[in-house]
């Protein structure tokens, strides 16, 4: 996965909330015995007796409170919510109730209503345990500490209350889970099972997140499983709770078959359905994810992760795809789901970069795919969000399930923010570090092994490390060896994931340095076998923890600590060059630029020194200096489009065609959908007699629909021209000629291929 | 008269090959420097383009101290005064606008010339063809007012509520010289052509720099194409050579044909209208030839 901003875990925990908020096991929020005797049925999954006992209680004189609760267990929520209305009009003190309400808008994914009536709630009874696990439930999902705020009166005893208590534990438990906290999940689970064993409250979600808890310890079949179905066999989350840990994981094959008997086991189960959906579209399994989606939608239509992904599915149909079979044996297919307006602009250059990269890692990792590569690309960036985790705004460019990619297309964002070419790079190598290990391998590593190949084998190679990351080892924020899948799935400061990013490309970069290169692919099978990240290290490297990471700081230390040291002058000269830049004080800049690069000469992001050192030199006339600033800048791993576009017409000014054909072509992968570029290249291609690869710019600067198509038609006649096909060349003459019957240069090559045809008409 | 220079598909008709330009520019106010510059860089780029289709005395620019509502109405109708049916009556607004709502203003000195007052002026014209161009904010506001059936209408926003300055003002101008507006390579730039080159543009910049648009420019009208507003490379010399002369009736006969042919496309097969055109078009190139062959001879004895 390629972030630019926010963690996961925000989406993973938000789509845990959601499915544990239908109408669940309310541990004594709802008191009315009539209730609460069709609740039991329902608990021990008499499920026909329940629906008849919620049924009657609808029919006969009951309080609307109680008719509320009946219709939300028959699945009515529109009906529970008019009820609960009509009850709190009758009985507007009624907390107990109103609480159940802000339940039934949480179960709904109104989480803003339910919000506002647990806040209403507790305005008036500060100590309403309910009403602050109601909250507590929404905010947990939400990414913010004040989760924490409205649990700890429960969890000190200021609010006693033991069904509110066991839901706190619950969710403490659900959550240390997610974050790989075992300790602090089995601890909650066991005074979970002590308030449990004073009531007669059903244990299913404690059965749940004890199966859960032995998943992860690698049990896979739990006893809790039994449990469960002994005393409710059609009870779904024994199989679905567990199935989440999986996804987090990303063992989406195995999910799948826990959300399977989810739904086998409870049919009625929304979220299990859903995310059986989500997790089928990530297999690429898409009739059966639409059958799963549909279903969700069917038993929960307020949920926007099925609506999302259902409306995403129904776009497809502006989608084409584009298959590339094998050509020796051994080789997998790759197929692209591409927006049909860009096609035919991408397809070329994404199937020769992921045919690379698979050479690259299969040599590299010893490994060889199994199943053929699917590779979508989204314009629009929500889209790949909605695909990725059933919900817009999520910060990251591209995602891998395994063999399948999703990531945004180039005209996804700006082209200054985004090289989809090295996004491609970092999800391909996502591809092998994940099969190659069963999806056992840490996130860390996975993550560092695609930041490293990035910078040394992606196809703009280079370190490139954003200066926040530069400051955070300043401030000595890089974590231990193995405590770093912390920074990516419980990040505690801004940026912290982006520090992690480059914290794990740096240590590959150490291994492979300082271990050789066949301890990155030891390290890796080392996964596969079950190992954790302590034992890897030993095993692998011969070496502790506690020494990796002192060796490793010495060699951060060695690597970037003349940097480090520098980073204040750094900052402060920055704004002094930023000054002369301004005042178009070109002499001071180039001066002040090129200490700035002495200290830092691998730093090449948008506001590299070498940049307006080049437009400097330019302005004082030395064009030499200029190109030859450009050209480091780019050998750096610089991207910016609009600056290497400049730097190639400088370098064609110069006579230096043949430079200037590789700058556009690095281009490609930053900006590929721009004709112009496509032209151009071409242009200069031709001129140097490649008139194959001109053919292939020239047709895909005509996919994207140029303004000019009298130009476009008649530079793909000239290619065809040049490569002896003349009948070829001759339509496409008259096509430009259609458009533009007084196109000059388009009449003087029909001419020639008359001439050429002894007089004939061609 | 001066003969008017169209653009390719309109010398398939001889009547309107021999029609007329009239031509009014009218600078509003500018408020800043900025965009005093920016106008006045517009007028005269609109200027030197009518020139280079159109005689001098045709073309009739209003700006600073001599803009004024009464000036501007009076200046369309004399500019317009004997013009033909088949003729061409252009006027071009260059400011910036005001919509309050119920009112389009062109903001000059004095009273402004409101939507009804343009839509009037130029209501009352001979019967002609007509172009407006008006580049300034909130001129959709003017849409419906100023329609007609014999009018190419030419606005910088789409409603009187795009109430920013303008971009597309400058790109319009700057589409009457640059070459890469003229997409039928018959170095004259159309009002289709420049439209969009200028709408190109305008998406661009917004495009470039991540903004939300404030201007969508709009176009209505038929025939856009075959009024030619600019010849690049400025106005074609009289032709005294006969031989020339000859040439250049043949290729304006053949263009003719040529776009005879294009019109029956849809009755003819591919095949059939490939070889056609295929046919036209090498005579078309073998005239372009003798015509340069020609002018180089003629270069060469002067």
């Amino acid at each position: 996965m390629q972030i630019v901003s926010r963690s996961m875990l925000f989406l993973a925990m938000l789509a845990l909330s959601a499915a544990a908020t239908a109408r669940g096991i309310h541990y004594g929020a709802v008191a009315e015995p009539a209730v609460v005797e069709c609740d039991q049925q329902h608990w021990r999954g008499r499920v026909e007796e329940s629906r008849l006992c919620y049924a009657n209680l609808l029919r006969a004189e009951t309080p609307a409170s109680i008719k509320a609760e009946a219709a939300w267990a028959l699945n009515n929520p529109k009906q529970a919510n008019e009820w609960f209305r009509t009850a709190m009009s009758e009985t507007p003190d009624d907390h107990a109730t109103k609480v159940r309400w802000g339940d039934l808008f949480a179960a709904s994914h109104q989480y803003g209503e339910a919000m506002n009536i647990y806040r209403e709630v507790l305005a008036e009874e500060p100590a309403n345990a309910f009403a602050l696990l109601g909250a507590a439930t929404v905010l947990v999902g939400s990414f913010e500490d004040a989760a924490d705020n409205y649990l700890q009166p429960i969890l000190d005893g200021v609010v006693p209350d033991d069904g509110a208590y066991l839901g706190a534990l619950l969710l403490i438990a659900r959550v240390a889970l997610e974050n790989g906290d075992y300790d602090e999940a089995e601890a909650s689970l066991a005074l979970a099972e002590d308030v449990l064993a004073k009531h007669d409250w059903p244990p299913l979600e404690l059965y749940a997140l004890r199966a859960s808890l032995d998943l992860l310890n690698d049990v896979a079949d739990s006893r809790w499983t039994e449990l469960s179905l002994a005393y409710n066999p059609y009870y779904g989350n024994i199989y679905a709770t567990p199935a989440h840990f999986y996804v987090i994981t990303r063992r989406y094959r195995e999910a799948i078959e826990m959300y399977q008997k989810a739904v086998e086991i409870q049919p009625s189960l929304a979220a299990a359905h859903e995310q059986l959906g989500i997790n089928l579209l990530r297999e690429n399994r898409m009739s059966l994810a639409r059958e799963h989606l549909e279903r969700a939608y069917e038993l929960d239509p307020f949920s926007p992760r099925s609506v999302n992904t259902l409306r995403l599915m129904d776009s497809f149909g502006n989608f084409r795809l584009v298959d590339d079979p094998p050509t020796v044996d051994g080789e997998v297919p790759i197929i692209l789901r591409l927006h049909k307006d860009e096609s035919a602009a991408l397809a070329p250059y994404a199937i020769e970069l992921t045919r690379d990269s698979i050479d690259v890692f299969t040599e590299r990792y010893g490994f060889a795919l199994r199943e053929p590569v699917v590779i979508e690309m989204y314009p629009d960036h929500e889209d790949f969000a909605v695909r990725t985790a059933g919900m817009p705004g999520l910060g990251i460019l591209g995602a891998t399930f395994g063999y399948v990619i999703a990531m945004d297309s180039p005209s996804g964002r700006p082209s200054h923010q985004f090289q989809w070419g090295t996004t491609l790079w970092h999800e391909m190598a996502h591809v092998f570090t994940l099969e190659a290990t069963d999806h056992l391998v840490p996130r860390w590593y996975s993550e560092g092994l695609s930041v490293f190949e990035e910078w040394r084998s992606g196809p703009n190679p280079g370190v490139r490390i954003p200066m926040s990351v530069y400051n955070a080892m300043k401030e000595d924020l890089f974590l231990p060896i193995t405590e770093l899948d912390e920074g990516f799935l419980r990040p505690t400061y801004e940026n912290q994931v982006i520090v992690s990013y480059m914290q794990a490309g740096i240590v590959c970069d150490y291994i492979d340095r300082e271990f050789g290169d066949g301890k990155l692919r030891e390290l890796l099978y080392a996964y596969r076998d079950g190992l954790n990240t302590e034992e890897a290290i030993r095993s692998v490297l011969g070496v502790s923890p506690a020494s990796f990471d002192e060796t490793f700081a010495a060699f951060v230390d060695t690597e970037h600590g003349p940097v480090l040291a520098q980073l204040d002058r750094w900052h402060a000269d920055q704004v002094r060059y930023n000054n002369a830049i301004s005042e178009k004080d070109w002499a001071t800049a180039i001066e002040l630029a090129a200490g700035l690069i002495a200290i830092l000469p691998q730093y090449v992001e948008p506001d590299s020194p070498y940049l307006a050192a080049a437009m400097a030199q330019r302005e004082l006339g030395d064009n030499e200096a200029a190109i030859n600033m450009m050209q480091t800048f780019w050998r750096n791993g610089g991207y910016d489009p609009v600056a290497l576009r400049r730097y190639a017409e400088w370098l064609v000014e110069a006579g230096r065609s043949a430079d200037a054909i590789d700058v556009l072509y690095s281009i490609n992968l930053v900006d590929p959908l721009d004709h112009e570029l496509h032209g151009n290249l071409g242009d200069l291609l031709l001129a140097a007699g490649r008139a194959d690869e001109a053919l292939r710019e020239y047709e895909v600067a005509i996919s994207l629909q140029p303004h000019d198509m009298a130009t476009a038609w008649y530079r793909l006649a000239q290619a065809q021209y040049e490569l002896g096909n003349v009948e070829q060349s001759q339509l496409n003459l008259l096509q430009a000629l259609d458009v533009a019957p007084n196109f000059r240069p388009a009449q003087r090559l029909l001419l020639k291929l008359a001439s050429n045809n002894n007089g004939q008409n061609p | 008269m001066t003969r008017l220079l169209l653009s390719i598909a309109l010398l398939l008709s001889p009547m309107l090959a021999m029609a007329e330009l009239r031509v009014v520019i009218v600078e509003g106010l500018a408020g800043e420097p900025t965009y005093s510059e920016q106008f006045d860089r517009q007028v005269a780029a609109i200027g030197r383009a009518a020139a280079s289709v159109t005689g001098d005395e045709h073309i009739h620019i209003l700006r600073g101290d001599d803009v004024s509502r009464e000036a501007a109405l009076q200046r369309i109708a004399t500019a317009a005064s004997g013009i033909g049916a088949n003729d061409w009556f252009a006027l071009f607004l260059v400011g910036h606008g005001s919509y309050n709502d119920y009112e389009y203003k062109f903001n000059i000195p004095g009273p402004d010339l409101t939507g009804e007052d343009i839509a009037a002026a130029l209501d009352e014209l001979p019967d002609s063809n007509q172009l407006l161009v008006n580049t300034s904010s909130a001129s959709g506001a003017i849409a419906e007012l100023v329609a007609a059936d014999n009018r190419i209408v030419v606005l910088a926003t789409r409603s009187g509520v795009e109430r920013h300055a303008t971009r597309f003002g400058n790109y319009f101008a700057e589409a009457l010289s640059d070459t890469s507006a003229d997409i039928d390579k018959n170095n004259m730039v159309s009002v289709t052509e420049a439209f969009g080159f200028a709408q190109r543009r305008v998406d661009d910049y917004f495009e470039s720099n991540n903004q939300l648009a404030t201007e969508h420019a709009a176009m209505s009208g038929t025939r856009g194409e075959r009024l030619a507003l600019a010849r690049l490379g400025g106005a074609r010399p009289a032709v005294v050579d006969t031989t020339l002369a000859g040439l250049l009736g043949d290729r304006d006969a053949l263009n003719e044909e040529i776009e005879a042919l294009r019109l029956s496309r849809d009755d003819m097969s591919a095949t059939d209208y490939q070889s056609a055109l295929l046919e036209k078009m090498l005579q078309l190139a073998r005239i372009e030839d003798a015509i340069e062959a020609r002018q180089e001879e003629l270069d060469a004895d002067r």
